[in-house]
């Protein structure tokens, strides 16, 4: 098993640290010093995660307005330790109840440190598992309900079903399914897609007594081939699309065996939200959106901007909070819009054009046109470099892959009637069009 | 102050300060800038107090670090409002964002010229402030008269006038050439009388840069300063608030002594005795106290005057004190003042005389060497290194062996090497020369640079009676455990060499030392082997008669090394190999190394170098640098105990016997720079071999004389130089038969690239090079020719004869009668313009290599469009200018065939490069060009001239031309000019020809292809 750190920091945005912990002695107290210095202080920050000042190695990331830095000094698993710094942020979360920032440290140090020393022992990650380690860390805000009885612990954290406490009980069984995906891509100012990709989660909330086992159907490719296979129904093909999955990845619950032999996902849950899979399309993307942007420039002081944006989705759909960022060059002076529906504004901080959109019906084109001033600059005149224009949305019941859930099944011993409720949401990733 | 009034701007600025970190600042100031953008942008305008509040907002973002490239004009247009807190801003943020180059200031100066002239003195101030922040060529051309007038002006206040001195010394000190100081010294001596302190500061500092310049005329400021000094040596009229703790204007004090150190020498006596008074004073006056202020500021006066003292030569007894004060200093325990005082005894050093009381304090210096503090122990290493003779080298470089070991690793090399410089100079006897060196190599290997060790080999080659007693020593080293690989090469050559010497010594038997030298060869690198080698070859040449089992241990080496990757080692391996084959003739080839001729010391030129590199740049310095390094060569020619010096060699020649061909060089071709690009390096350390090899790189770069190919065209000769229109692309190469000096590339070719460029090679053959450098300037000119002397021997009867055309008047200077071998000589040669004519100058040029007397004329690159100046006009002037020169012979029209076929943009090219100015959107159809340029010449002036080109785009041979301009003659020459350019094509050279006719196709195929690929001195050319 690899090392994964050294040492690791809290720091806020000034650098001041919040709270560290060191697991090896290799690496000086100070070196947070050297991280401040030579990384937040300069523009080094952001362009690179891993740096090595001085012999050590910084791994750090920006969470909120927090940055946590691990300090190693051996030849550690870079990956590891990002995993690490992901999976304990999570972990925090679900102990804070949600945030994650300056403030819920500065009120949970004594959780931190408990946490801390538990989940990293001498720069091995150990179990990070919230269910797991909410057994037997328990503090004012998060008592645990079971606290009375932990009667096999140790099976908790090595058995077979690690992820399930047994003996659970639910008055109403209730099964939650998202589908959650994310749009990314870049298309040329004359409307071809040059990179699309959809990177796509299915989370998972289980009010569920007892060991139930589930068993999900989707339209993807691999599992209706199999299965129309199994059934020995060879003709008979699944109606509408399929979908091929690219890079899937399950949580520890799902029954891999099983996968491999039946292309079928089957799992005991943990109780109450994870992450039941992740995965990745990159042929037959629905794109929610298409832009079309003009830009002209008129002489040196002025621009004239028309961007007209067109929901595809189907008309009793609706997108929600629809923001699209065109950039304009730095030396904007004046601006003055028209809008077909939405709010435009000048933003001089990101020197962009944001007009929002609150919510935004499908089929439908509203249109954008500014007119935009420029101040004369010293400076000779550089053509403006034109960034792509930067669109963000929600499209509820939308899925740009086109993924379905089939079925859901749940199947317990004591046969009892569980309600599903499945959704799907689209977001925008990196959704840019070049103008 | 102002802020108090500007809420936004002080919310601003409370927001920026209360950003968390930078990225809340960046958005804060993006919002704020997008703010002032829209604002400037508003149509309504601003009023002064908005616009002031936005000026200052971005004068504290600018200072945040944050671009800012707009609202210049704003600022600008502020510093003419008439109340003062507006001006106050503009005028800052003028010269905080704005720099000499930009155009804006233009704006400004008539604003800031009437303030200044003005009677206002907080604008006066204000305006003198910025224009000495920004100091540009134009403020220093329109303002400086004012300026000085304002400084001379008996009615301004003391402090406008401290700014204008201070101003007009930027002025000064950026554009010498503009400010005008002729007949300033009158002026200079009256403001030296000024009773003003500030005043009297502010106009020594610009007496410094006055006098650094050109001390000649300000003899009469001498005594004025001597006076001053007296005055505040004597503490006598000083108000209060120009005393220092207690010291009078320490500043004025050090200028005063500063401007005087630029005079040569004080040869009035009176004032001499005065100063010398003075500076007696300040000498006794001075000590160390506890105030750290006023120490700081008296030493800094004692050591102005100490340097004074230096400049000035002054008696021994006053030299002797200014020692005694500085080995005061040096047993000070405040590190600070301990540094200034062995920094200046090394300054004193230069001084004769004194070297003999510095010596006095040898001890106190010996123990700065250990002192903590880096940069004191280096000022000691100086200081010792710098007193070091005879009598106490010994014990000096003892002392600095000793510290070796325990020195900073920073230090260790530069210590090595001064040791060893000091080793080899001074050395009583030369056994303790080797001794030291070795111990020095031993002590610190990695360190000592190949060139220490090179010197002890040399030293001991060439001094017999040393060559045993060395490889005794060498033996001894060997035995040691562990040594540095630098002691296994100098050992493994020593005892190769005279190992033999001691064979009757026991454990010296060729045998013994080959094991020894052998045992400590795995650990060493592959540029030790090749000496291990040589080594064990000489080994086996001594060893009479063989001894078979020494001989195959040797062989099997050899035989090993034979397939190494390294081709030194695999080449000697063999040589060696097939040579120890050979019995006898062994004998004579790996005879002992013969003397080394004498050369100086590579180390001392060494150190000679790293010395200039941190040379400091004040006058005092700068002087004291040349006579120290002048000192060191000087003592090293003959260094005491007579050994000759010698430079370096290489590792690699060992076996080799030197050349001998270093006598060639001498002063004149270190870094010689041809003006034409051609540029002969000299290696650094030039080893033998690097003249001879620089001179056949650079031949070889330009081809071998006979290689290049003269083009069949530049045979025709002319029977005559006279210049005419129609034949003047012809060569002119006439006269006697060069015999067999042919000139490098087409003569022709240079001279047409050269009428379109303004430096560039004008011919060369293999013993000269003539390169031109000309300026224009309406209807002057100035050729510079650069006669450059390829030959390692010099040119005699070097002759330059103009034959200048009517039109042209032209001076010629001197022309040496001999260019010193690899010399260069510029002449430079004045033109003036008379009439408009195309003819052209000639320059008759000969000289004598050797036997043969070369003799050609070269037509110079004086044409008519030299004195043309490009010139863009309007449709408004170009019409009616055009209307008004109606009909010949003011206005002349040619149909013009034959003409080379051109696209349109590069036919407006061509024009472009002969300085006519093509007008692009004069003529409605767009197959017209249209262009203009001003001539000057002493008889027209300037004269407009305007060309109109109708292309037919059918045929592009033929063109109608039509030439206007306010003289007959000029608009002739001029369409005769621009027909020729037209017609013939510039690169290649041009037949005699009607400009009806069109080309004949076979022309084509004569002409030589571009110049450019084949001919590497026109390539040069064109690099220019």
């Amino acid at each position: 098993m690899p090392v994964a750190a050294s040492a690791i920091y809290f720091l806020n945005l000034r650098g001041d640290v919040l709270i560290n912990r060191l697991y090896r002695d290799d690496v000086g107290g100070n070196m947070v010093d050297a991280f401040r210095m030579h990384i937040m202080q300069t523009k080094e920050l952001g362009t690179c995660p891993v740096r090595q000042i001085g012999g050590c190695s910084f791994f750090y990331m920006r969470i909120s307005n927090v940055y946590i830095v691990i300090v190693v000094s051996s030849n550690a698993n870079v990956a590891c330790a990002f995993k690490f710094v992901v999976e304990a942020v999570a972990l925090f979360k679900s102990y804070f109840g949600g945030a994650f920032d300056e403030d819920a440290i500065r009120n949970n140090f004594v959780l931190i440190y408990e946490l801390l020393d538990e989940i990293m022992d001498f720069g091995y990650p150990q179990n990070l598992s919230p269910e797991i380690l909410k057994l037997y860390i328990t503090q004012e805000g998060v008592r645990s309900p079971f606290s009375s009885k932990v009667p096999n612990a140790t099976l908790q954290v090595t058995g077979a079903v690690g992820w399930r406490r047994e003996g659970l009980a639910y008055k109403k069984n209730e099964v939650f399914l998202d589908i959650v995906e994310s749009v990314n891509l870049l298309m040329s100012s004359k409307g071809s897609v040059l990179r699309c990709d959809v990177t796509g989660k299915i989370l998972m909330k289980c009010f569920l007594s007892g060991m139930p086992d589930l068993k999900l159907g989707l339209n993807d490719k691999i599992g209706l081939e199999k299965e129309s296979q199994l059934k020995n129904r060879p003709t008979k093909r699944y109606h509408g699309k399929t979908i091929e999955l690219d890079d899937v990845t399950f949580h520890q619950c799902v029954n891999l065996t099983r996968f491999n032999s039946e292309k079928t996902v089957s799992f005991v849950p943990p109780d109450g939200e994870f992450e039941l899979m992740k995965y990745r399309i990159t042929e037959g993307v629905n794109l929610p959106f298409r832009v079309l942007p003009t830009i002209k420039e008129l002489g040196r002081t002025r621009m004239e901007v028309n961007v007209k944006v067109k929901s595809v989705f189907g008309a009793k759909m609706f997108a929600l909070g629809v923001v699209i960022k065109i950039p304009v060059p730095k030396q904007t002076a004046k601006t003055s819009f028209q809008v077909t529906s939405g709010r435009a504004k000048y933003n001089a901080s990101i020197d962009c054009l944001v007009w929002k959109i609150r919510k935004f019906p499908g089929q439908t084109e509203p249109t954008l046109s500014a007119e935009i001033e420029l101040i004369s600059t010293i400076a000779e005149k550089k053509s403006w470099t034109r960034p792509p224009i930067q669109m963000e949305f929600q499209v509820p019941m939308f899925t740009a892959s086109g993924l379905r859930v089939r079925f859901l099944k749940v199947w317990e011993k004591s046969g009892y009637n569980t309600v599903e409720w499945v959704r799907y949401i689209t977001k925008a990733g990196s959704y840019e069009v070049r103008c | 102050m102002a802020l108090s009034g500007m809420r936004g701007l002080s919310v601003f600025i409370s927001d920026v300060r209360n950003c968390q970190n930078k990225e809340q600042e960046r958005l804060r100031v993006d919002k704020e800038l997008g703010n002032v953008r829209t604002r400037f942008k508003n149509e309504k305008g601003l009023s002064p107090y908005e616009k002031k509040k936005y000026v200052w907002k971005m004068l504290y973002i600018y200072m945040l670090g944050y671009d800012v490239d707009f609202g210049h004009m704003e600022a600008v247009s502020l510093i003419s409002a008439p109340k003062y807190p507006e001006k106050q801003v503009g005028y800052i943020v003028t010269a905080c964002l704005l720099n000499e180059n930009h155009d804006f200031l233009r704006l400004a100066i008539n604003t800031v010229r009437n303030d200044i002239i003005g009677r206002n003195e907080t604008f006066q101030c204000l305006a003198l402030t910025l224009v000495g922040n920004i100091g540009g060529r134009e403020f220093a051309e329109s303002l400086a008269a004012d300026v000085q007038k304002l400084l001379i002006s008996s009615s301004c206040r003391p402090l406008v006038r401290k700014k204008a001195a201070l101003c007009l010394l930027r002025l000064y000190r950026k554009n010498p050439d503009v400010v005008n100081v002729d007949g300033w010294a009158d002026r200079m001596a009256q403001l030296l009388d000024e009773r003003d302190l500030g005043v009297l500061t502010s106009s020594m500092s610009l007496l410094v840069a006055l006098v650094s310049n050109n001390h000649e005329a300000y003899w009469s400021c001498l005594p004025k300063c001597v006076k001053t000094l007296e005055r505040l040596a004597r503490n006598q009229d000083i108000p209060q608030e120009y005393t220092y703790y207690g010291i009078p204007s320490p500043w004025l004090q050090v200028k005063t002594m500063r401007a005087l150190q630029y005079f040569p020498t004080v040869e009035d006596p009176n004032t001499r005795r005065s100063l010398f008074e003075v500076l007696q004073r300040i000498l006794m006056g001075t000590d160390v106290v506890k105030n750290v202020n006023k120490n700081n500021a008296s030493h800094a006066v004692l050591f102005e005057a100490l340097a004074l003292v230096m400049h000035l030569d002054a008696e021994k007894e006053m030299m002797s004190q200014c020692v005694a004060l500085l080995g005061k200093f040096i047993a000070v325990r405040e590190p600070n003042i301990r540094y200034l005082g062995l920094e200046n005894m090394t300054r004193m050093l230069m001084v004769t005389d004194v070297q003999d009381i510095i010596k006095r304090h040898q001890a106190q210096i010996i123990t700065s060497l250990k002192d903590p503090d880096i940069s004191i122990r280096r000022r000691a290493l100086d200081l010792l290194y710098g007193m070091c003779d005879v009598s106490n080298a010994k014990d000096i470089v003892e002392e600095l062996l000793q510290y070796l070991s325990s020195a900073d690793f920073a230090m260790r090399e530069e210590l090595s090497l001064k040791a060893a410089i000091l080793a080899e100079k001074f050395a009583p006897d030369l056994s303790w020369y080797v001794d030291v060196i070795l111990q020095l190599i031993d002590k610190a290997g990695d360190f000592v640079s190949d060139d220490i060790w090179f010197r002890v080999v040399q030293f001991v080659t060439n001094n017999e009676d040393l060559q045993s007693y060395a490889a005794a020593k060498a033996r001894e080293y060997l035995n040691k455990p562990a040594i540095h690989e630098t002691m296994v090469k100098v050992s493994a050559y020593i005892l190769g060499e005279y190992g033999h010497l001691l064979a009757r010594r026991p454990g010296y038997s060729p045998k013994e030392l080959f094991t020894i030298i052998h045992e400590k060869h795995p650990t060493v690198s592959t540029s030790t082997i090749p000496i291990l080698l040589s080594s064990y070859a000489k080994i086996l040449m001594h060893t009479q008669p063989p001894e078979p089992e020494l001989q195959n241990q040797i062989w099997t080496i050899f035989n090993k090394y034979e397939s190494c990757i390294d081709v030194e080692i695999q080449q000697r391996a063999a040589e060696y190999f097939a040579l120890s084959r050979k019995g006898a003739s062994l004998m004579d080839i790996l005879a002992e190394m013969p003397k080394f001729p004498e050369r100086q010391s590579a180390l001392i030129r060494k150190a000679e170098d790293a010395e200039v590199d941190t040379a400091e740049q004040s006058a005092i310095k700068l002087r004291a640098q040349q006579q120290m390094s002048t000192a060191l060569v000087v003592t090293d020619q003959r260094p005491p105990n007579g050994m000759p010096a010698q430079p370096s060699i290489g590792p690699l020649s060992l076996v080799k016997v030197p050349s001998e061909t270093v006598d060639s060089q001498n002063p004149g071709d270190q870094g010689l720079t041809h003006p034409n690009g051609v540029v002969y390096k000299e290696d650094p350390q030039p080893p033998s071999q690097d003249i001879i090899g620089d001179l056949l790189g650079t031949l070889s770069i330009e081809g071998p004389p006979g290689a290049v190919a003269q083009s069949p065209q530049s045979a025709t000769y002319e029977a005559e130089g006279a210049p005419s229109a129609a034949d003047a692309a012809a060569l002119v190469p006439v006269g006697e038969e060069s015999g067999s000096v042919q000139p490098i590339g087409n003569i022709n070719e240079r001279f047409y690239a050269l009428c379109l460029k303004d430096s560039g090679v004008l011919y060369e053959d293999p013993n000269i090079q003539i390169g031109i450098k000309a300026e224009w300037r309406a209807h002057q000119g100035r050729l510079v020719l650069f006669l450059g002397n390829k030959n390692t021997a010099s040119l005699g009867s070097v002759q330059a004869l103009i034959l200048p055309p009517t039109h042209l008047k032209m001076e010629l200077s001197l022309v040496p009668e001999t260019i010193p071998p690899r010399a260069q000589v510029q002449c430079p040669l004045e033109v003036m313009n008379l009439r408009p004519s195309r003819d052209v100058a000639v320059l008759d040029f000969s000289y004598k290599f050797g036997p043969t007397m070369v003799n050609v004329k070269l037509r110079l690159p004086a044409v008519l469009n030299k004195f043309l100046q490009p010139i863009t006009v309007s449709p408004e002037e170009f019409f009616p200018q055009w209307r008004s020169l109606s009909g010949p012979p003011l206005k002349l029209q040619e149909v013009v065939r034959g003409v080379r076929p051109l696209p349109l943009p590069e036919m407006a090219n061509l024009f472009n490069t002969y300085r006519l100015t093509v007008c692009p959107g004069l003529d409605p159809n767009p197959n017209n060009l249209v262009a203009s340029t001003t001539f000057y010449s002493e008889t027209t002036r300037a004269m407009l001239c305007l060309v109109r080109i109708e292309t037919d785009p059918a045929d592009r041979t033929q063109l109608r031309m039509t030439v206007a301009s306010g003289d007959p003659t000029l608009t002739f020459e001029l369409k005769e000019f621009i027909k020729e350019q037209l017609v013939s094509i510039p690169t290649a050279p041009q037949r005699p020809q009607g400009p009806a006719a069109p080309p004949p196709p076979v022309a084509q195929i004569t002409a030589p292809p571009p110049a450019a690929s084949q001919d590497p001195g026109a390539l040069l050319a064109g690099l220019l």
